[in-house]
């Protein structure tokens, strides 16, 4: 099992007569620089931290014009962890392709952070979320052809000597030979997160990628999209090694169940209430069909329709009690959704700085190692007459 | 009357629906993004008078192919290899908002191909403080407010009750999947087409004044998702182009008003 921190670096100031969306026409005058520059220094700081507490890596993650997450270049944040830290992994999953035109700046900028960090990018590509889509004026029925265009491209700098010629439907390049090259040979680990369309499993599985089940809805939501991945595998010819696959979910530890929920609830309901709204935009011709067909069977879980705690607590949407609990809790769904990297948001929404620290700290030393020692890295997570089923 | 019969004709870009019925001139109907024409009213009224071909857009209806299909000069292509396969040389042309746009970049580009032209609550063209107004994020029951004129139509009706559906992620998840289907798909193909530039070629305004057929702009006078300007610019840049308003009309006339819409459009072509 591989333990990462996932920072959303939230807006943890949305004035309390707001109640629109934190997305798209989220008004920019909410933004106060005075509350940016301290937060986005904070977060930083948790996030470097994760390296003295033992953490295998830290993520960040890409998003625009919204109060959810403030990280619209991740790189620019990976870059400065890439600095400042020695040992973990820095997994930016990751950058919306189709928004980078040409896409070589991916294929660069990931080549300079593997390079500032002597090897320890993992390469995340993403579509983009549908919200992207209006906040970029991308057409996003055709997202998913320049993601797949964007994708060749970075591979082919990465990994065949250029100059070279590439020339596709979207781009055109006629002179590909991006300088640096990466530090991991012949390239990264790539990850790409996913909602549960099923092409973007296929792609993932062909590919030997890691796949990475995107938040917010009940576990057995996760259950199924996993299943699906493990079969996209089994239909490449391959059984899944449960590295491909993270789980990302918030997580919080205190010193008793009581606490937990005492300190951590109203930091989960401004999450879900103020940050969530607008997330849920699906632009037409984002999602393929199927994929619809697929994805609205669980639809009614997403977190932003959750009502009372008790739905919160039996849907897993968040990891909350003591150590025992917490651990508890992880063992069971870890063993059931057989994904071998655990990316836990210890921030989210206005946690406050403090309780952040005693979170990762208490999960650190209490949890992760006992984990640890239940889910060995490199052996199956999942009995084996599953996988083939 | 005449009935109207459904078929599948090969193109360059895979099978196509096309609904045809009536004897008469030629007169294609090319319609809106809300991909009107199963059982249209409208069909039955001008196929008294015309030999009606109303072909489904590539990702409308059951049509193929509108992953080959990324703008107007491949819609342009689309439709001339529909009309070659159909033995049209030059048929009478109405298109409905986005059908308008096709059409009047069919018109621009091959004159000659265009008997007549009629572009009802045409989409197409910027104008600057007065553009079209979002179809892309709106909710169903705005979205209803500017179709229709008569709230109390039963598609405005169905669309409202969709906003109290969505509005319960429950509801949404036990709706047949073949009920919503369609509209998925029309809003992709829409989007593929139209979602920037916005609904416009920036290109089309200057190039009206190559269209030489006879040419009516006919607009629904309580059209409040593309304002008057653009039926006014579109009359005003056609050489000897005319206006026609539609009342109690709002945008789409062809479902609302069929009878008025026949009618003005009988009397233009002349039979």
């Amino acid at each position: 099992m591989r333990f990462f921190n996932f920072h959303l670096m939230p807006y943890p100031s949305l004035p309390k007569d707001y109640d629109g969306p934190a997305w798209i026409t989220c008004p920019n005058e909410l933004f106060d620089p005075a509350v940016g520059q301290e937060a986005y220094n904070r977060y930083l700081d948790e996030l470097i931290y994760s390296e003295e507490l033992g953490f295998d890596g830290v993520c960040v993650n890409e998003h625009h014009q919204n109060a959810y997450g403030t990280m619209p270049s991740p790189n620019l944040m990976a870059a400065i962890l890439a600095r400042q830290t020695k040992r973990v992994k820095i997994a930016v999953v990751g950058n919306a392709l189709p928004l980078y035109d040409p896409p070589t700046r991916v294929a660069e900028e990931y080549a300079m952070i593997d390079n500032i960090s002597g090897g320890r990018l993992i390469a995340g590509f993403v579509i983009g979320g549908g919200p992207e889509y209006y906040s970029f004026s991308i057409n996003p029925a055709l997202g998913r052809e320049k993601f797949y265009e964007a994708h060749d491209i970075i591979l082919k700098a990465w990994t065949e000597p250029g100059p070279q010629e590439y020339i596709g439907k979207h781009y055109k390049l006629r002179f590909l030979n991006t300088w640096p090259r990466p530090v991991q040979q012949p390239h990264p680990e790539i990850w790409i997160p996913g909602a549960g369309s099923l092409e973007t499993m296929e792609f993932v599985a062909k590919h030997r990628y890691g796949y990475m089940g995107i938040p917010y809805f009940h576990i057995d939501v996760f259950d199924r999209t996993f299943k699906l991945f493990r079969d996209a595998c089994e239909r490449e010819g391959y059984t899944y090694d449960p590295k491909q696959a993270g789980w990302l979910t918030p997580i919080y530890v205190a010193d008793t169940d009581e606490e937990a929920r005492r300190q951590y609830e109203e930091h989960f309901w401004y999450f879900v209430k103020r940050l969530l709204p607008g997330i849920n935009v699906n632009p037409p011709g984002y999602t393929s069909l199927r994929s619809m067909e697929s994805i609205l069977k669980g639809i009614g879980t997403f977190a932003i329709n959750l009502k009372s705690w008790d739905e919160v607590e039996a849907g897993h949407y968040a990891i909350v009690g003591s150590p025992r609990t917490v651990l508890e809790k992880l063992e069971g769904d870890l063993a059931r959704l057989g994904t071998g990297n655990l990316l836990g948001l210890f921030q989210l929404g206005t946690l406050p700085a403090d309780l952040t620290r005693r979170n990762m700290e208490l999960f650190a030393h209490e949890v992760m190692p006992k984990l640890r020692e239940r889910f060995p890295e490199g052996e199956p997570m999942l009995s084996t007459t599953e996988g083939v089923a | 009357m005449a009935a109207v019969v459904t078929d599948f004709v090969s193109t360059n870009v895979g099978n196509v629906q096309v609904r045809r019925g009536g004897d008469g001139n030629p007169l294609v109907y090319l319609h809106s993004s809300a991909g009107e024409g199963e059982g249209l009213a409208l069909f039955d009224e001008l196929a008294a008078r015309h030999a009606v071909i109303a072909p489904m857009f590539p990702g409308f209806g059951d049509s193929e192919g509108i992953e080959q299909i990324d703008d107007m000069e491949d819609v342009v292509f689309h439709l001339l290899d529909l009309f070659d396969r159909l033995q049209l040389v030059a048929p009478a042309i109405m298109g409905l908002s986005l059908g308008g746009w096709m059409a009047a970049e069919l018109a621009t580009r091959y004159p000659e191909r265009v008997a007549n032209l009629i572009l009802v609550n045409p989409a197409g063209l910027y104008i600057e403080g007065a553009e079209i107004k979002d179809i892309f994020s709106r909710s169903p029951s705005e979205m209803a407010a500017d179709l229709f004129a008569d709230q109390s139509h039963p598609m405005a009706q169905m669309m409202r009750q969709m906003d109290r559906t969505m509005a319960d992620s429950a509801a949404l998840s036990a709706i047949p999947f073949e009920l919503i289907k369609p509209q998925l798909k029309a809003m992709a193909a829409t989007a593929r087409l139209a979602w920037n530039p916005y609904l416009h070629n920036p290109k089309l305004r200057k190039r009206l004044g190559r269209i030489s057929s006879p040419t009516m702009v006919v607009r629904g006078a309580q059209d409040t998702l593309i304002p008057a300007a653009h039926a006014q610019t579109y009359a005003k840049e056609i050489p000897d182009a005319k206006l026609v308003e539609v009342l109690n009309a709002a945008h789409l006339i062809s479902v609302e008003r069929p009878t008025e819409l026949a009618a003005i459009v009988n009397d233009f072509l002349g039979r």
